[in-house]
């Protein structure tokens, strides 16, 4: 009897409870790949998204809207009006931001869903569109793989490769809120071809305010101690004196096997000291002068004296834009906490009077397999 | 009665006051210390391992005067029968409701990340039923039980070390940002992550070697400081000091950014198997609440009594539909509850104890 009671309660609680009914299948789904924001000529939020398309009988294979929405939650029921399947985010690979949006200020609230919404990837990469957004998510040149695909491999190649920093929508909301670090983010352009430009800085409130070039943000990363797999410099060696002539005679390209940077921070005369002691070892890949022209340590001289002039450049226009994309308010806060919490608010500023020096150290491992 | 036969090892009582430590405080522990101590919060911690290693060798100080039965029996010996019974009935709404806001919390997380179209109470439903297949079984299961889901689960530590690739170490200096003060104000926020060694009331009487009952609890309590250490830390490191307060659960958001080639959104399978570590805090709480109650029935089989309380459980859930904020209000209460029987409860009862057999030993004189 007991027995019974107790099988029929099982019966009825497996029917009962069995709540996984709400199958999708994957081609009744529209997976947005890309999500764009950006603002058209009268500033109204346009949001758009790209997503593949799993038929046989299209003979495009990826799906592109673009509409006027309040939010990004908003711009889902405009979306889900035109695409084929149900609208999900869970699988967004690269946001791409329009630059007007961000030349002004307070447009990280547009990304809040991003964060409440669990279901939302946190490991998708930000980039910024030098331009509107829909030139390069209307993009579909033949010779590449899916857009959202190829964006995503292009910068994640730069990264790896020290050229543009990492952003993903962790690490913009980490240096959105961090006081003592302003937000950068990996740059892209639309001319014939997508282009990686750089890497754009914006300040403490997420306004735009410069890009640097592909060389800078290598130096940008020196200066995080952020290296990845390859870091490479090709430098003119111009104190040498040859002709340049077509060919660039003076050129020499290092590749950076190991860099370690240092930072100490001291707190004096009313401002901080940032002093960088920065170690590299390289390895000469590339050299079109002939040997003999100058030793290896007059080579290393070379390399150290130009480095360290455009680590200054860069410096300075970091400050002369009151802005810190290296995070040195975070070594701030750790070792001169009590100077430091006081002038947290505006930390831009306060590291735009700070002295910060570089001292740069090379050491050349070895000049390659030729003589 | 049925449960005094059984007994649990000295693994099994660690493993099953450890467990029910590590309950859902876990998940929002890194937030909470830092709204109090900022990144000086895991000290905090430490300080709160000391007070409550401290309480808990006074539980088994107690405990060892009246080593055959529970603190029921103890009190019953000491007190006369009314007062026992009283202290059952005050232990069975403090572990009841302990038991239901941790019930329902698991609920919730459940549906906030997992399953947002499903209703708490079909949670609670589909969660009773495991439930009550282990809890209606005796302490030594429940031990057995605690021991499995440990090394089972020990696994999802080793995750929650990935994201530490992102780590910023420098976010924890200085250390004592804000000096000695604002830790020991902040102990209230701590303490609360240690509550649950009080079932050792319960469990001393069926522990094998009595003898070892001190040095268990130590080692359990320290394995739970160890855990919160490792979260409190690794997410103070992964986490602005800015942003970390932001997040409402930081221990399961970190686990968002790993991401493997074969697998994405893997927080949601940690926080599966997370479950089961839940669950060893819920299963005891219930066990303890029956056990209670079928004492005073003066019962031997806790069954019925058991199917009686997830019956409440599910009604009440039905009724009153948690909420977040509703639940953490409930959950503040019973802690301040968890106060009174966790620390002070034991002191008044050492000191009275103690006392009175020092009166008797000199009335022998």
């Amino acid at each position: 009897m007991k027995r019974w009671t107790l099988s029929i309660l099982c019966v009825f609680l497996a029917a009962f409870l069995a709540s996984c009914g709400r199958s999708v299948p994957l081609e009744d789904l529209t997976i947005s790949l890309i999500l764009g924001v950006d603002l058209d000529d009268e500033d109204h939020l346009i949001i758009s998204q790209s997503s593949p398309v799993f038929s046989q009988e299209t003979k495009k294979n990826v799906e592109t809207y673009q509409v006027k929405a309040k939010s990004i939650r908003d711009s889902r029921k405009h979306f889900d009006a035109l695409a084929t399947g149900e609208v999900t985010a869970a699988k967004i690979q690269v946001l791409l931001i329009g630059k007007r949006v961000l030349e002004h200020e307070g447009w990280f609230s547009i990304l809040d869903t991003v964060y409440r919404n669990p279901a939302f990837s946190i490991n998708t990469r930000v980039i910024v569109v030098d331009g509107p957004v829909s030139d390069v998510i209307f993009y579909e040149p033949d010779d590449k793989p899916q857009l959202s695909l190829y964006l995503k491999e292009v910068i994640d190649k730069n990264i790896m490769r020290s050229r543009t920093v990492v952003d993903t929508l962790q690490m913009l909301h980490r240096q959105m809120y961090e006081k003592g670090m302003t937000p950068s983010i990996p740059e892209i352009k639309k001319e014939n071809d997508i282009e990686l430009v750089g890497t754009a800085l914006l300040e403490e409130k997420g306004k735009y305010v410069d890009t640097l070039s592909i060389q800078d943000s290598s130096l940008l990363i020196v200066l995080r101690d952020e290296k990845k797999q390859e870091l490479t410099f090709s430098i003119p060696m111009t104190s040498l004196d040859i002709e340049e002539g077509i060919f660039n005679k003076n050129e020499l390209s290092i590749d950076v096997s190991r860099v370690k940077s240092k930072v100490k921070t001291t707190y004096g005369q009313g401002q901080f000291h940032f002093n960088y002691d920065i170690q590299m070892t390289v390895t000469v890949v590339e050299r079109l002068f002939p040997e003999g022209l100058a030793n290896k340590g007059e080579l290393e001289k070379m390399i150290e004296q130009e480095l360290t002039s455009r680590l200054e450049n860069l410096i300075k226009n970091i400050q002369k834009h009151k802005i810190d994309p290296i995070g040195l308010g975070i070594y701030a806060r750790a070792y001169q906490y009590e100077q430091y919490k006081k002038v947290e608010e505006h930390w831009g500023e306060a590291l735009a009077e700070s002295s910060i020096d570089v001292s740069l150290d090379i050491d050349i491992k070895s000049e390659g397999a030729t003589r | 009665m049925k449960n005094i036969k059984s007994e649990i090892t000295l693994m099994q009582y660690i493993l099953l006051i450890h467990g029910v430590q590590m309950g859902v405080g876990v998940l929002t522990l890194p937030r909470e210390l830092a709204e109090k101590a900022g990144t000086d919060g895991w000290m905090v911690l430490i300080l709160s391992w000391f007070l409550s290693t401290t309480a808990s060798l006074i539980i088994i100080q107690v405990m060892k005067k009246h080593p055959d039965g529970t603190i029921l029996d103890l009190l019953t010996h000491y007190f006369g029968k009314w007062v026992g019974k009283a202290a059952a009935i005050i232990f069975v709404l403090y572990f009841a409701v302990l038991a239901h806001v941790i019930f329902a919390r698991e609920a919730l997380f459940i549906q906030a990340w997992i399953l947002p179209y499903i209703e708490v109470y079909v949670l609670i439903l589909l969660l009773s039923i495991p439930s009550y297949l282990i809890v209606r079984e005796n302490i030594k299961i429940l031990g057995r039980y605690a021991e499995f889901i440990f090394f089972m689960t020990l696994w999802t530590l080793i995750t929650y070390l990935l994201p530490l690739e992102y780590a910023e170490w420098l976010h924890l200096l200085p250390v004592l940002k804000e000096g000695w003060m604002l830790i020991l104000t902040s102990v209230r926020a701590a303490i609360f992550s240690f509550i649950g060694f009080e079932i050792a009331f319960f469990l001393y009487p069926f522990l094998q070697k009595k003898e070892k009952a001190s040095i268990g609890i130590v080692v359990a309590n320290t394995l739970s400081l160890i855990m919160f250490l490792i979260i409190t830390i690794g997410a103070f490191a992964f986490y602005s000091p800015d942003e970390i307060t932001l997040y409402n659960e930081p221990t399961i958001e970190m686990l968002k950014v790993i991401e493997f080639q074969f697998i994405e959104r893997l927080e949601i399978v940690v926080f599966s198997f997370y479950l089961f570590v839940i669950s060893t805090t819920v299963l005891p709480f219930m066990f303890i609440t029956v056990f209670c109650t079928s004492w005073l029935a003066g019962k031997q089989d806790h069954r019925r009594h058991l199917i009686w309380f997830l019956l409440i459980e599910c009604a009440v859930v039905a009724l009153f539909p948690p909420s977040f904020d509703r639940n953490t209000l409930l959950q503040q209460t019973i802690e301040q509850a968890g106060l009174i029987v966790a620390f002070a409860f034991p002191l008044c009862l050492w000191a009275y104890v103690s006392l009175r057999g020092l009166f008797k030993r000199r009335a022998i004189k």
